[in-house]
């Protein structure tokens, strides 16, 4: 075998603690290599040239390249040794960047390592074999997980795409977070307004199957071939049947359920449409308040419903869909204020979210627009808003910011004067962050125009004093203590995790952060793929995102099912495992373990044997650690590979 | 390829592709500061790693081993880490008899996202191994053939 | 009727039916029994059971898979019948299980350490307590207890586990349970004291792979990677590392699946105590995952199975 090693400096980010040149130098000792090179960049243009010209001059069989992560460039370097005439398993990496350069400064230690890394992946080339990928096909149906305006975004331009759509929405109605709120930043245009039609079209788009109040149980399968579990919870309403006329609601005597959309300001009736433009415009009865199913008498509404569409014995429903790509875009929840005791979040009526506080400006919320406090319903005067709420705070664990609460701060102030012309409004914050098109002209605007009052500093605490509450705070820039006497305080609670979403994201098996967000696969480069082929992300259960940016995303994720469902085949990953018949004597440890069902036991001549279902295999080699003869050997991570690396590492 | 007589110990790690090797990644790009012993070994799963691996290391010289893959219940492969936390477990154990100090074996857990958890980890672990010093060895590991090392 | 002759009846009811029945026969002398394999009605003739019968008649059973095979069992070589059952290694429906109560075998190395290299045995009697050797006209008495392998001292099963027929009444067990006392005490002595244990121990290995051969649970034969280029875990070095490679993956091969038939042990020409490492192995596996293996067909072994919350693994705090 004859194998070149390429040694990259990365302008400084390598040359600077390592010697690239004594790496290149050093690498021609390893076994077969007879051609080594240091270059400035080896992945740039003239890099990857350098590196074909050389294989073709040296005829050489394999490549090793010394550099970043192969994490990052492998498949880079993959396809230049293929344009050379190379097999692309003919490759392999050392990554002497993340693992070397960028964390140690000790210029001797670091060569030195480089040089080993280089060695092993030397050693593991020596022991490569050109692989060839298996085509499948493919099922050119989608999956979107949650009906927020990501969600919807996504599910809307596969459909348009002539793509099956299956939309899958916890809640009775989709819509998500965006369908709370009144108005939207920075052009302060309705919000259900421009929202309600994309929800009108996701209803009648023949290409988009929704499934409300429904979870996603179980996935199985793999890129192309998804088998999907959703359980439907049962909303004790025969939707087929139910025109979502609303006389039940009217008549319902249970007026004391929890209202979720409302955000609990108020409550609701037992049976009940979440607002007027909900998708499906269904009915759902809430079995904890239902007086029928709690008590066993009443059953008003299925007196009156005219279609008779009341099931008090309805059952949630398991559906099972097969799809090929899937779309997560779950969202995000609000952190819980009453964490902060000492703002009296959940304890002092008047002390509310600024979700709650949407629907408080909606015309379709519970005060219909009318701006009352919840506690007497009076119209306040005095408005403090509070920025950072669970945002940016170490003390309760989060140290991120959520990125919107500014925005949104600013827009309920001017929406505050509007509604309320004679009110005057604070707003304490940290830093304002503003970074959008429109977006630090329009917290002026809320500044300048409306007179808000911008206080830079914490609030230490919220206490009720009379029928007020008395917020006091620091004002930073004044270096001095602040007291507001005020009627309503507004909380910028932060953006956290959906409920459930690191439990979601073992069933997709998609990386999540420790706040439980959701892994990308590349902060910068893949921002809506993930490291599991097939299942993209779109909106905040990325990470906290405003809008537009949400859509951006939801239609970034949808791209890239389209650009997957545009093969009609798919290529699979061929560093799968392979069976050695000779070897196997058919004891089936290998078929019990495999995760996913990619090996079964087949008859040869008489005996048990394994195969691996080549396609289906996604090559963890678990196999490959159970079989204790070793018949059953993982492609390009072989036994005899990772011997070799532990060999050159260890028989000094 | 001489370890660096006196500075460096044979350190030698076992990284699932997905999550520790992501993480030792992150470390990097963040530029966390970590003793330069350890060599790591990327293999797809923690899945893979037969602790025969693991013993052969150690039987071959190296003065620990550090194994880590994703954290249970997150594994790219869905159950590969809970089948090699139980065979790792085991050989740990099985360390004792064998004459050689469990501690010069840990396995672990590191997600893509937990740079700096893996900057304590490889100093932690460093750190043991450099308080336990050097591990006991065989003796007369006579030069390596080149034939037979082509042939291995 | 003696056990025996309830149990020559029972195979010679059988032997009909069968492809062969393996027992145990008298060998090149009244001391060493070997393995025999019963075919025709007078080779029933020649089985002998008692504390001699030492192989372990399981080792035989994967190699002759599509047979009909009867199988003559102390307790612990019923153990490897489920474990192979278990494992889906034999087809419970082929093998017919003959038991009967076992009294302890004795080890033939502490005979030889008591009596000495005696050369060839003329007549072995067994009673209860004792083995009474004929050897060059002269007998040698042995105390049963000073010469009983350690196994049966600590043995919580000495009747057939699985068994289609059983001659005579089971027996009370050895043992009630087991508390590894050797592997503590092994254990108590210094890391040095144990690296170098095993450093001159395994030294003195000759690579013959008897304890692979007598194994039940080998079931690898041929393609023991402990031979083979591809995987090439061992190499063929003279080299005490390679050696003890091999024991380690013995031990790991063995883990949750040894049935302590102690025949690894027993085959060794040189008498290394490989037995510790495997007994080691399974204290572990109690101790982690409450299994024994070999008891239950239907068991899954515990390092083919997981739990998403391990009740006995705490995770170190890393």
């Amino acid at each position: 075998m004859k194998i070149g090693v390429f040694v990259c400096h990365c302008g400084s980010n390598i040359g600077g603690t390592v010697d690239a040149a004594r790496v290149a130098e050093a690498s021609r000792e390893f076994p077969d290599v007879v051609f080594t090179s240091d270059t400035m960049y080896a992945c740039s243009e003239p890099g990857q040239d350098g590196i074909i010209q050389a294989i073709k001059d040296n005829q050489l069989d394999g490549v090793v390249v010394s550099s970043c992560t192969p994490r990052m460039h492998e498949p880079t370097f993959r396809r230049t040794v293929e344009r050379a005439g190379l097999n692309r398993f003919m490759f392999e990496m050392a990554n002497i960047r993340e693992h070397v350069s960028w964390i140690g400064k000790d210029k001797e230690a670091n060569t030195n390592k480089a040089i080993e890394l280089t060695g092993i992946a030397v050693e593991k080339l020596r022991r490569d074999q050109p692989l060839f990928a298996k085509q499948f096909d493919i099922n050119k149906r989608v999956l979107v997980i949650g009906g927020g305006v990501a969600g919807i975004q996504a599910a809307l331009d596969c459909a348009d795409g002539d793509r099956e759509v299956v939309l899958v929405e916890r809640e009775s109605t989709i819509g998500g977070k965006m369908a709370k709120l009144d108005k939207t930043f920075p052009t302060v245009d309705c919000s259900s307004c421009i929202l309600g039609p994309k929800m009108v079209d996701v209803a009648q788009h023949p290409k988009i199957q929704l499934y409300a109040m429904a979870e996603v149980e179980e996935i199985g399968g793999y890129v192309g071939n998804y088998e999907v579990k959703i359980r439907r919870k049962a909303p004790y309403v025969n939707w087929d049947l139910c025109t979502g006329c609303g006389l039940c609601m009217e008549k319902c005597p249970s007026k004391k359920s929890t209202d979720r959309f409302n955000e609990q300001v108020g409550s609701t009736t037992a049976i009940n449409i979440p607002f007027p433009q909900a998708i499906p415009k269904k009915a759902v009865i809430d079995p904890k308040f239902c007086i029928k199913l709690t008590k066993g008498k009443c059953g008003i509404c299925a007196k009156i419903c005219p279609t008779k569409a009341i099931v008090f014995d309805q059952r949630e429903e398991i559906i099972s869909e097969s799809v090929g790509a899937i779309v997560a875009a779950t969202g995000y929840d609000l952190f819980d204020i009453s964490k902060y005791g000492e703002y009296g979040g959940g304890r002092l009526p008047d002390v509310i979210t600024g979700l709650q506080y949407e629907r408080l400006l909606s015309a379709s919320g519970p005060t219909g627009g009318h701006v009352k406090r919840p506690s007497d319903g009076k119209e306040p005067k005095t408005i403090v808003f509070v920025q950072c709420v669970g945002s940016r705070d170490k003390s309760v664990d989060r140290p991120y910011c959520s990125g919107f609460c500014c925005m949104y701060t600013a827009k309920q102030a001017i929406l505050t004067k509007d509604h309320i012309p004679d009110s005057s409004s604070y707003v304490f914050y940290m830093d304002i962050r503003s970074p959008g098109k429109m977006y630090d002209e329009f917290t002026r605007r809320a500044m300048e125009e409306y007179g808000t009052q911008y206080v830079r500093g914490r609030v230490s605490m919220i206490y009720p004093q009379g029928d007020k509450l008395m917020v006091r705070g620091a004002d930073t820039l004044m270096g001095t203590q602040v007291e507001v006497e005020a009627d309503l305080v507004v909380l910028a609670a932060g953006a956290e995790a959906a409920v459930g979403a690191p439990q979601l994201a073992e069933k997709l098996r998609i990386s999540y952060d420790k706040y439980g967000f959701f892994m990308e696969s590349h902060p910068k480069l893949r921002p809506v793929e993930t490291n599991t082929a097939g299942v993209y992300l779109a909106g905040s259960c990325q990470g906290p995102k405003d809008i537009p940016a949400s859509v951006a995303q939801g239609s970034a994720a949808a791209a890239k099912v389209l650009a997957l469902f545009a093969k009609d085949k798919l290529e699979n990953d061929p560093m799968i495992s392979l069976v050695d018949m000779k070897r196997c004597v058919g004891c089936g440890k290998c078929v019990r373990v495999c995760p996913f069902g990619a090996i079964k036991e087949i008859d040869v001549r008489g005996e048990p044997k394994a195969e691996v279902i080549e396609t289906v295999c996604q090559g963890c080699g678990l196999c490959t650690a159970t079989c204790p003869q070793g018949a059953i050997q993982l492609s390009h991570f072989t036994d005899n590979q990772i011997l070799a690396e532990v060999n050159a590492l260890c028989q000094l | 390829m001489p370890a660096l007589a006196g500075k460096e110990l044979r350190i030698v790690g076992f990284l699932c592709n997905w999550c520790s090797y992501g993480g030792a990644d992150t470390a990097g790009v963040g530029r966390f500061s970590q003793p330069t012993d350890l060599r790591i070994i990327r293999v797809p799963c923690s899945g893979r790693i037969n602790p025969l691996f693991v013993a052969k290391t150690l039987l071959s010289g190296a003065d620990g081993v550090l194994v880590s893959g994703c954290h249970p219940r997150d594994c790219h492969y869905a159950e590969g880490n809970f089948y090699a936390r139980r065979r790792l477990e085991v050989f740990k154990r099985f360390l004792p008899t064998m004459g050689i100090d469990p501690d010069r074996f840990e396995y672990t857990w590191v997600s893509a996202s937990e740079g700096q958890r893996w900057q304590k980890v490889v100093t932690t672990f460093t750190e043991q191994i450099h308080k336990l010093g050097p591990a006991p060895r065989f003796g007369f590991a006579h030069e390596q053939n080149p034939a037979t090392a082509a042939a291995c | 009727m003696t056990i025996l002759t309830q149990l020559k009846e029972q195979i010679t009811a059988q032997l009909p039916k069968l492809d062969m029945v393996i027992g145990w026969e008298q060998g090149y002398d009244a001391l060493h029994a070997t393995p025999l394999f019963m075919r025709a009605a007078e080779d029933v003739e020649r089985l002998q059971i008692g504390p001699l019968s030492v192989h372990n008649t399981a080792t035989y059973l994967t190699g002759l898979r599509n047979k009909k095979v009867g199988l003559v069992v102390k307790g612990c070589d019923s153990r490897a019948v489920v474990q192979l059952q278990q494992e889906g290694l034999i087809d419970r429906e082929n093998v017919v299980v003959f038991g009967f109560p076992c009294d302890g075998v004795a080890d033939l190395t502490k005979v030889r350490r008591l009596i000495g290299d005696v050369g060839r045995v003329e007549e072995v009697e067994t009673t209860p307590t004792e083995l009474r050797l004929r050897v060059d006209g002269r007998e040698e008495q042995v105390a049963m207890s000073d010469v009983m392998a350690d196994k049966c001292r600590r043995c919580q099963y000495p009747n057939a586990l699985v068994h289609d027929h059983f001659a005579g009444k089971p027996r009370e067990p050895h043992a009630t349970s087991d508390d590894y006392t050797d592997v503590q005490e092994f254990e108590s002595q210094s890391l040095e004291t144990r690296f170098e244990h095993w450093k001159s121990e395994m030294s003195r290995c000759i690579r013959c792979y008897a304890c692979r051969n007598a194994c039940p649970m080998c079931v690898c034969r041929d393609h023991c990677i402990a031979q083979s280029r591809d995987p090439h875990w061992v190499t063929q070095d003279d080299m005490v590392r390679e050696k003890w490679m091999f024991q380690v993956i013995h031990a790991m091969h063995l883990a949750g699946r040894c049935v302590e038939c102690g025949e690894c042990q027993r085959a060794c020409p040189v008498d290394i105590p490989i037995l510790a490492l495997k007994r080691k192995m399974n204290k572990e596996i109690k101790e982690v995952f409450n299994y024994d293996a070999g008891v239950d067909p239907q068991a899954i072994p515990p390092l083919l199975s997981f739990q998403v919350e391990e009740e006995n693994i705490n995770e170190r705090g890393w």
